[in-house]
């Protein structure tokens, strides 16, 4: 985040993993637009709770959502969550989904400087 | 993902149910009696955004192929592809000021040499299953055949070994 967008594949990597933007790929457009819906649903559902960008990776037909989220509330309440987000993104996307959360206890333990 | 390898499952699924258990053990012994194809190469192209994601896989599938006894070769393409487009950047004016967005798509090739049917679905199965996001991945695949019969019945000495002929000459 601290990184300008022209330093992607230098200094910092791509948010989106996928083949679509390559020589003869499928369904970009779709993609762009599925990636923004599952960020802004990610936001919304896991209301500030995210921490870090939201990487999403697509291999074969599966999604997969990464990302780093505070442990401000309790576990019980989060793997609902997961079970929520996991069930309504792959009906919408008509895909298997899954997520990778890592968590950290406090927010400031993934700033690493000041600018 | 570009190889798309459906025939199977569509065969399994519209297949009636075997009737009887004989039936079953007949279409097994037929299974057996079928042969191994034999696959001249099977070459696999990669695309990917990011070289060093590809140099990493490229390194994987070879050595997942030498681990099967199986000779392979990679080599990439020198130069990436470059899709540019430029756009205004601010909104409305400013007709001076532009941004130029890319996307880079990078080639690598692997190459397989001599392969049966079973090793070659084994490793493109091993190799397809551990695909890292954002990389595409084509297989092509030459299989070997026997030369038909009516070829061979028209002129046989024209496909007989030539390695004796060649001394004289």
């Amino acid at each position: 985040m601290a990184n300008p967008p022209h330093m992607i594949a230098h200094r910092k990597s791509w948010n989106s993993w996928n083949t679509s933007n390559l020589d003869g790929g499928l369904r970009p457009s779709e993609t762009a637009i599925e990636d923004v819906f599952i960020r802004k649903f990610m936001i919304g559902t896991w209301h500030a709770l995210f921490v870090s960008e939201i990487i999403v990776k697509r291999q074969h037909n599966i999604i997969r959502i990464g990302g780093i989220i505070r442990r401000s509330i309790s576990a019980r309440k989060m793997y609902f969550l997961i079970g929520y987000t996991e069930e309504l993104l792959s009906f919408w996307l008509q895909c298997p989904v899954k997520l990778e959360l890592q968590t950290v206890q406090d927010k400031r333990d993934v700033i690493f400087k000041y600018i | 993902m570009f190889r798309l390898n459906n025939t199977s499952m569509f065969r399994s699924f519209f297949r009636a149910p075997l009737s009887t258990a004989t039936e079953a053990i007949k279409s097994v012994e037929a299974a057996a009696v079928e042969l191994d194809k034999l696959y001249k190469t099977v070459q696999i192209e990669l695309r990917g955004n990011d070289p060093a994601v590809l140099t990493s896989f490229v390194k994987f599938a070879t050595t997942a192929g030498n681990y099967l006894n199986v000779q392979s070769h990679s080599w990439h393409l020198r130069k990436p592809t470059h899709t540019r487009f430029t756009v205004l950047k601010s909104v409305h004016i400013y007709k001076k000021h532009r941004v130029q967005y890319e996307f880079r798509t990078y080639y690598s090739f692997i190459s397989y040499k001599h392969l049966t049917e079973s090793t070659a679905s084994t490793l493109l199965e091993y190799i397809e299953r551990n695909l890292p996001e954002g990389v595409a991945l084509k297989a092509t695949s030459v299989e070997l055949q026997q030369l038909p019969e009516y070829l061979l019945e028209q002129d046989p000495e024209q496909f007989t070994d030539d390695s004796n002929k060649v001394s004289h000459v």
